[in-house]
């Protein structure tokens, strides 16, 4: 007499395949913030407006000569690449040096 | 999270601000994109925090480690970041026993919770028996792993949930539903995932629903129906093992639901006295159909009258702010309605002017969640003022199904864009008939007591 526990099941893979993503490197940094202009990019999350204030604010005091350009991105789940504003977003991307994003969650 | 790697992409170093409950997310996605190296720095900013204090409490903690993002030279790896070894797919997984499989599988992470049947070769060539499209056919890449949606991944899945092949046709409708979804705030792309918990609801019309027995009468939403159950169950081992969604990873539901389980039913249709929702949608009533909305919150009430005028206002009462409204009418209440002239879109255009709150509760809310594209917060409506809750009729759908009683149920949540992508026609294969006649009898049969 046989139980479940005799019985072997050769079974397959439930988990899908996928393509490999080209992976790229992130860039380079400055190594000061000295008279740099900083990109504050704000997504839609209700505490990103408010902690990228906080963040301007701190920055500003410890680095007195460091400027701040802001974008938002206003469409909630959207990527700003899908956008019709996407080249407002590259046009505005030329103008600062680095990006501090906010907010995920 | 896209955004920071878009940046990344245009040549400008960026730094990322999550908070730190979401640090696997944020890997995930970025890893997803191809660039697991962005910097994220976890702060313990509360998601959704409205506090100043709170707020500038996780910013002070974390502010040095974002001035290190954004000045620290590369590491050797974040230089060349290595192409990580994924494990190579093999269609044979293992093999063991029923208990042995069992517990391979959920330490994979491939289930539900619940024990799944196991894929034999035997089980899914059986269930591809319902589908004449070849097993490698790919339809699409599903989110959020992109991962290939062929015949023969559903069909595994499929045989995991307990389905049976004549399911087959619905699965692969249901799994187009979700490839075809907008992109976007209001599709599968932010519902399947995002911390408001939504889960699928499919509801299927059409012949098909009597050809598989699916449930729309006494306890519609209850267990104990095969398609009910396994339909929907398999469609979220799709979303779990093709798109890659898993919780807390991915799928960040903040709370969960447990209608992720499943939530499959069919609209009464010999029972209602309106045309039925694929109709609506422009189908022939012939036509088979699966349509996705992703509810998050499901209730019901107790209307205090019979009447069109109880009915409607006491589904008015019970309408809270949300995206999507669906309205579940059992056949006797929908009938009452009709009897007094009720169409569908009057009852639709009924609760949208009449289901009113204060200017200043929307206002409060974000404009884009009350209702897209509302321009209440930048208005100059006053706030004491009574305002529509819901924009346009065209967010409320009304169905009908459940059984004798007097009860109606809400789902509320999410879904498409009107407009958008949210039905899709279920193909057949030429021998559906056959097939329908080997699966229909499987019914359960109750012993009297």
């Amino acid at each position: 007499m046989s139980s479940n526990t005799d019985i072997a099941y050769e079974v397959l893979s439930p988990w899908a395949e996928a393509d490999p993503v080209p992976i790229r490197a992130i860039n380079a940094r400055i190594s000061d913030l000295s008279g740099k202009k900083l990109g504050l990019f704000c997504n839609t999350k209700r505490v990103a407006e408010p902690t990228l204030k906080v963040i301007e604010n701190r920055l500003k005091k410890k680095y007195t000569s460091v400027t701040f350009s802001w974008f938002y991105n206003t469409v909630p789940n959207e990527a700003i690449m899908e956008q019709p504003r996407k080249d407002e977003f590259e046009n505005w991307l030329k103008g600062v040096d680095e990006v501090i994003a906010a907010y995920g969650d | 999270m896209y955004d920071a790697v878009s940046i990344e992409d245009r040549q400008k170093p960026a730094v990322m601000l999550a908070n730190y409950g979401f640090a696997n997310d944020a890997e995930s996605a970025s890893r997803s994109k191809g660039m697991p190296g962005l910097r994220v720095i976890p702060t313990k900013v509360p998601c959704e925090s409205t506090v100043k204090a709170d707020i500038e409490a996780g910013v002070d903690e974390a502010l040095n480690d974002v001035i290190t993002a954004l000045t620290k030279p590369l590491t050797t790896e974040e230089k060349s970041p290595k192409v990580e070894k994924t494990e190579k797919p093999v269609r044979i997984i293992f093999k063991g026993n029923l208990e042995e499989v069992n517990r391979f599988f959920y330490r994979r992470g491939w289930t539900d919770g619940l024990p799944i049947i196991p894929p034999t070769e035997e089980a899914v060539v059986e269930m591809l028996t319902g589908t004449e499209l070849p097993a490698d056919h790919l339809l699409g890449k599903l989110q959020s792993r992109l991962g290939k949606a062929t015949i023969e991944k559903i069909a595994i899945n499929a045989v995991m949930a307990g389905a049976l092949p004549t399911y087959m046709p619905v699965l692969i409708a249901g799994t187009i539903n979700l490839l075809e979804s907008e992109q976007g705030f209001m599709g599968y792309t932010t519902f399947g995932f995002s911390t408001g918990s939504w889960a699928p609801f499919w509801v299927i019309n059409g012949p098909i629903r009597n050809q598989l027995n699916i449930n729309n009468g006494s306890g519609v939403f209850s267990p104990g129906n095969i398609a009910n159950a396994t339909i929907g169950r398999a469609m979220g081992l799709i979303i779990k093992n093709i798109g890659g969604v898993r919780k807390g990873i991915e799928d960040m539901g903040v709370m969960g639901n447990p209608m992720k389980y499943t939530m499959v039913i069919a609209e009464n249709e010999e029972e209602s006295p309106w045309e039925p929702l694929h109709v609506e949608h422009g189908f022939k009533k012939e036509d088979s159909t699966i349509s996705l909305s992703f509810p998050q919150t499901f209730l019901q009430h107790y209307p205090p009258g019979s009447d069109a005028a109880s009915i409607l206002q006491s589904v008015i009462d019970n309408i809270p702010r949300s995206m999507r409204y669906i309205i579940v009418f059992n056949p006797a209440t929908a009938r009452s309605i009709a009897r007094e002239g009720y169409t569908k879109e009057k009852i639709k255009k009924y609760i949208t002017e009449k289901k009113l709150v204060p200017a200043a509760q929307l206002r409060a809310q974000s404009n884009a969640i009350v209702t897209p594209g509302s321009k209440l917060q930048q208005s100059s409506v006053d706030d004491a003022e009574m305002v529509p809750l819901i924009k346009d009729p065209r967010f409320i759908r009304v169905i009908v199904g459940g059984g004798p009683g007097a009860f109606v149920a809400h789902l509320i949540g999410g879904g498409a864009t009107p407009g958008k992508k949210e039905i899709q026609k279920i193909e057949l294969p030429k021998n559906w008939d056959k097939l329908v006649a080997k699966y229909k009898n499987l019914v359960p049969v109750y012993t009297k007591y």
